[in-house]
């Protein structure tokens, strides 16, 4: 059986609506940290460095995953002086879905279709 | 003559210490070693705004706000509730970035005052800030600056302090002078040590445009949050850690009349 196939198998059965959260965003063990972090800390609003210093993560590393995330669209970045600082978009649907996917990480299940998923990509 | 209106902490003890409360639209510093109470201080006094519909923020330098959930459930303090409500905002950010950010016109911050009706804030901790400037001077400007933005948008503001000196005075780095100075109310929190055992103590060493109580009092840490004693009475050099019984003769002359 194809790796493409077993993936699809196994997400198949997962919510639509998380598994639509979980390919948009969730790409990378950084991009699920950070978001396990602005979940627990919503109204975060800092610097790259400072963002991977609370998250235990390298600047170099969270960076990237940072603007990734502001280009798919679920934090803001703003300049602020000669700084770009991150926050969590406020959208109340935004913010839903991200609960209902820190909710969904407690069952472990569900953390292996994400890191399966994850593999795949 | 006008009465203004104080700004209570709601902390049992500590309004009548403060005459009522706090000045509107003051910064007010509490100081304190680590674990004598003074984030619990803070935390209680934005609750009690928001059981008063004064809605608040905490600015957190240092502790996940996760920590502050958990720790004002302790008390029975539901934040994530207040939250939910916005009564309150757990804001975690850094010195620098804040900073920046109240400079400007549209800022974040102020949106969020705004949008929120804010009336109290908790900034914990603003031992933080001594990174930003090595100069005296300036570190003294920027605070000045920091603290008179937050109070032009209407805030009632409680400052932290950390002192490195578990007992004893101990005060020590940059921020010493400046903040005492541009702070409209000083609070220290202290812990000492009678008959080999480990006590609280508070004091208001400060309070600009307001008489207080100035006794040095004991004060504890129960279910429901901070409570405010009996002063030490009988007892000299409380500040110092180690306080020792005032001699009988300076007690009948001074104490017991």
């Amino acid at each position: 059986m194809r790796r493409e196939d077993l993936t699809a198998r196994v997400m198949k059965d997962m919510d639509p609506e998380l598994f639509d959260f979980v390919t948009t965003y969730v790409d990378s063990f950084v991009k699920w940290d950070l978001l396990r972090f602005f979940h627990e800390n919503p109204h975060t609003m800092d610097t790259g460095e400072n963002i991977a210093r609370y998250a235990g993560r390298t600047a170099e590393d969270v960076q990237t995953e940072l603007q990734d995330l502001t280009r798919r669209g679920l934090l803001v970045e703003m300049p602020v002086e000669n700084m770009r600082v991150y926050m969590l978009k406020t959208d109340p649907e935004i913010r839903t879905r991200l609960q209902q996917f820190a909710e969904a990480t407690q069952d472990r299940e569900f953390r292996r279709k994400v890191i399966y998923h994850m593999v795949r990509h | 003559m006008q009465t203004v209106k104080r700004v209570a902490t709601g902390i049992p003890g500590l309004d009548a210490m403060l005459n009522g409360g706090f000045l509107p639209r003051t910064a007010n510093l509490v100081e304190g070693a680590p674990g004598t109470g003074k984030s619990t201080l803070g935390m209680q006094y934005i609750y009690e705004g928001a059981r008063r519909d004064e809605p608040g923020i905490i600015l957190t330098f240092e502790e996940f706000p996760e920590q502050y959930y958990r720790d004002a459930a302790a008390f029975g303090w539901d934040f994530r509730e207040l939250e939910r409500q916005n009564k309150l905002k757990i804001i975690m950010s850094s010195p620098e970035v804040t900073k920046a950010d109240l400079e400007n016109v549209e800022g974040t911050i102020q949106n969020l005052i705004a949008e929120m009706g804010a009336q109290r804030m908790l900034i914990d901790s603003i031992t933080h800030f001594e990174g930003l400037r090595q100069d005296p001077v300036e570190l003294r400007k920027l605070m000045y600056g920091y603290l008179n933005a937050l109070k032009r948008q209407d805030l009632t503001l409680i400052l932290t302090r950390e002192s490195t000196h578990l007992f004893g005075e101990g005060l020590e780095g940059q921020l010493d002078a400046s903040i005492q100075f541009l702070a409209d109310t000083y609070i220290m929190l202290r812990y000492v040590e009678i008959e080999s055992a480990v006590q609280r103590a508070i004091v208001v060493l400060k309070m600009r445009g307001s008489a207080h109580d100035s006794t040095i009092r004991q004060f504890e840490i129960n279910a429901q949050g901070l409570k405010v004693l009996q002063a030490f009475e009988g007892q000299e050099g409380v500040l110092s850690g180690s306080p020792k019984r005032m001699t009988e003769s300076f007690m009948k002359a001074f104490v017991r009349r």
